[in-house]
């Protein structure tokens, strides 16, 4: 069944100004950093989206900033009520992904919006497009920061869409960090650089907002088919025009070439997920570019990681705990939810559990740490079914009063990790080498009745009739909340 | 005719940098003539020095994390290194 969702990002701005979600700028704005300290403000004081109508030195080309910062335009994006709360989220997310995955479509190239112009040769020229210098210090202007990139496997039809931050680099070439745990970074270094065969790839700019969150989302479902689960419909893809890769047909701007597989150039720093500009400049995975096509009046979309709240945290955070959530039902552990903190740069997440048996804490920490989608996260909070994992006084309580300082805390050693973590020495993050922690916040099963503390709040120490008399004669006692 | 200007990323200890002497380099253009191409980068074949005036163009120097450097450099481009073989 479809859902109302967008087909393109032009309806999704629409349904945000439908919202009042949206502020429309028709003031020329500069690329270089004005640009991207608007959009970094707007992630820091939760405003909504700005639409850059006028972009310095490029006429005819339009922007959107922080598609999906916040939760309401989470909401927006899978057509659901933009005061959602994050569990109705979250439960509408995991019963639309679980189930059925939804082929994609092909459209007719002449009808494709995405061919309404097409450069190629030297026409195929980056600068001709207006990336922004999005943070001052940065190693360069990335053009791609909320997008995604299409590859294929070399001897199987697997096809990935994955969020690969690139950098404009020349006119042609743009470099980007390609992690080798991930999806397209198995595919290339593991099986196009040992035959030393470029990879053909097609980066998206500007895509309807479900393909974003289904590109950035850590799901073995492939995300074109994911994202038809998430829109209830299939997503309609084109063919590119130098390579045999597909692309939704709907997206603002296509960029067409090959991967290189002899060759590394330096990229970075950058302004980063964590709040910091971590990662080495260092020599990374380098993108050639064949073509270019593009809607009229293309609109750029352009995210700014820094401090939270931006839509990589977000997202992220919302997709990598949900994942999570999957494991541990499939596994049959008695969870009552997984909620990951945007907050914490989805470096923490809080898992609650029914604690039916000893050592729960530690089977769940293992699962996840264990799981694809370790090397993001590094502490796992584990709180009983009597804590709102959404409620972050709630659970900074559980913490601090119910976790041992020494007992209740296990370290896991030499995990993988990513070259971002701001907390690393510079040799940890070279090999991308991590380590993690569980807090475990439920008091163990052997301590006799009588020991448990009893946790003292309005709901749990006083009998029933008292609670409903108070709350009946709260406002005539004078409250007025 | 004004002073191009370029800037580069320096991940050694600035002390350790030679100067005067032929080196390859990665420098990034702030001066382009059409401004979209500002900050296209390049690889470049130069020379290099700490002195502002000694070579005929300026260069900023940023550390690993992009912390720019108070006083520039100058550089002598002598020609640009092509890495691709198309
Ligand atoms: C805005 C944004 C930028 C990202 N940049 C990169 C990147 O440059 N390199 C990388 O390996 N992962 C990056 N990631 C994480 C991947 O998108 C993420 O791991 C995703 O799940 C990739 O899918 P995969 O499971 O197909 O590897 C980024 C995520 C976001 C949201």
């Amino acid at each position: 069944m479809p859902y109302t969702v967008f087909k393109d990002n032009r309806e999704f701005i629409k349904a945000l100004e439908a919202n009042d979600d949206l502020v429309t700028i028709q003031q020329e704005v500069d690329w270089d950093l004005e640009m991207g300290a608007i959009v970094r403000r707007v992630c820091e004081k939760k405003s909504a989206s700005p639409y850059f109508k006028k972009i310095k030195d490029y006429p005819g080309f339009e922007a959107f900033g922080a598609p999906l910062a916040t939760y309401k335009r989470l909401a927006i994006a899978m057509g659901m009520k933009p005061d959602a709360s994050v569990p109705e989220i979250s439960n509408e997310y995991v019963k639309r992904t679980t189930g059925d995955p939804v082929k994609s479509i092909l459209m007719d190239k002449k009808k494709a919006p995405c061919k309404e112009n097409i450069w190629t040769g030297k026409e195929a020229d980056l600068f001709k497009l207006p990336g922004p210098m999005v943070h001052d210090g940065d190693g360069g202007r990335y053009l791609a920061t909320w997008h995604f990139v299409v590859s294929k496997d070399l001897d199987t039809e697997f096809v990935n869409w994955g969020m690969y931050r690139q950098m404009v680099f020349d006119e042609k070439t743009m470099v980007g960090p390609v992690l080798p745990f991930s999806d397209m970074g198995k595919m290339f270094y593991g099986k196009y650089v040992p035959k030393n065969k470029p990879m053909p790839f097609a980066t998206v700019i500007g895509c309807d907002p479900l393909s974003g969150v289904a590109a950035c989302a850590p799901s073995p479902i492939p995300e074109d088919e994911f994202t038809g689960m998430l829109m209830g419909a299939p997503v309609e893809l084109v063919k590119c025009e130098t390579n045999d890769l597909y692309v939704p047909a709907h997206a603002e701007i296509i960029i067409e070439g090959e991967v290189l597989p002899d060759i590394k150039i330096d990229e970075a720093p950058f302004g980063e997920y964590t709040g910091y500009r971590t990662s080495p400049r260092e020599p990374r995975t380098v993108y050639r570019v064949n073509a270019i096509t593009f809607r009229n009046n293309p609109i750029v979309t352009v995210s700014n990681m820094g401090v939270p709240t931006d839509e990589g945290q977000l997202l992220r955070s919302f997709s990598l705990g949900l994942e999570m959530r999957k494991l541990l039902e499939s596994q049959g552990i008695p969870i009552t939810g997984v909620f990951m903190l945007p907050e914490s740069t989805h470096h923490l997440v809080v898992v609650g559990v029914r604690p039916a048996y000893s050592g729960i804490a530690s089977q769940i920490a293992n699962l996840v740490f264990g799981s694809k989608l370790s090397p993001w996260f590094t502490m796992v909070v584990v709180v009983d079914n009597e804590t709102d994992i959404y409620n972050k006084d709630e659970v900074i309580h559980a913490l601090c009063t119910k976790c041992h300082p020494i007992r209740g805390i296990r370290k896991y050693e030499q995990a993988p990790g990513t070259p971002l973590y701001p907390f690393a020495d510079p040799e940890e993050r070279k090999w991308s080498r991590g380590s993690q922690v569980l807090f475990d916040c439920t008091f163990p099963l052997d301590w006799p009745k009588a020991s448990i503390p009893i946790k003292v709040s309005f709901n749990n120490v006083y009998p029933k009739e008292i609670q409903d008399m108070v709350l009946k004669n709260w406002k005539s006692y004078g409250f007025k909340d | 005719m004004a002073k191009k200007e370029y800037d580069t990323f320096i991940l050694i200890e600035l002390s350790q940098v030679p100067e005067d002497k032929e080196m390859e380099i990665i420098v990034r253009d702030l001066t382009p003539e059409d401004r979209r191409y500002k900050y296209r980068s390049f690889y470049a074949t130069a020379m290099i020095s700490k002195s502002e005036s000694k070579y005929p163009d300026r260069l900023w120097v940023r550390l690993g994390r992009g912390q720019l450097q108070e006083k520039p450099w100058s550089v002598k481009i002598l020609k640009e290194v092509n890495k691709f073989s198309y």
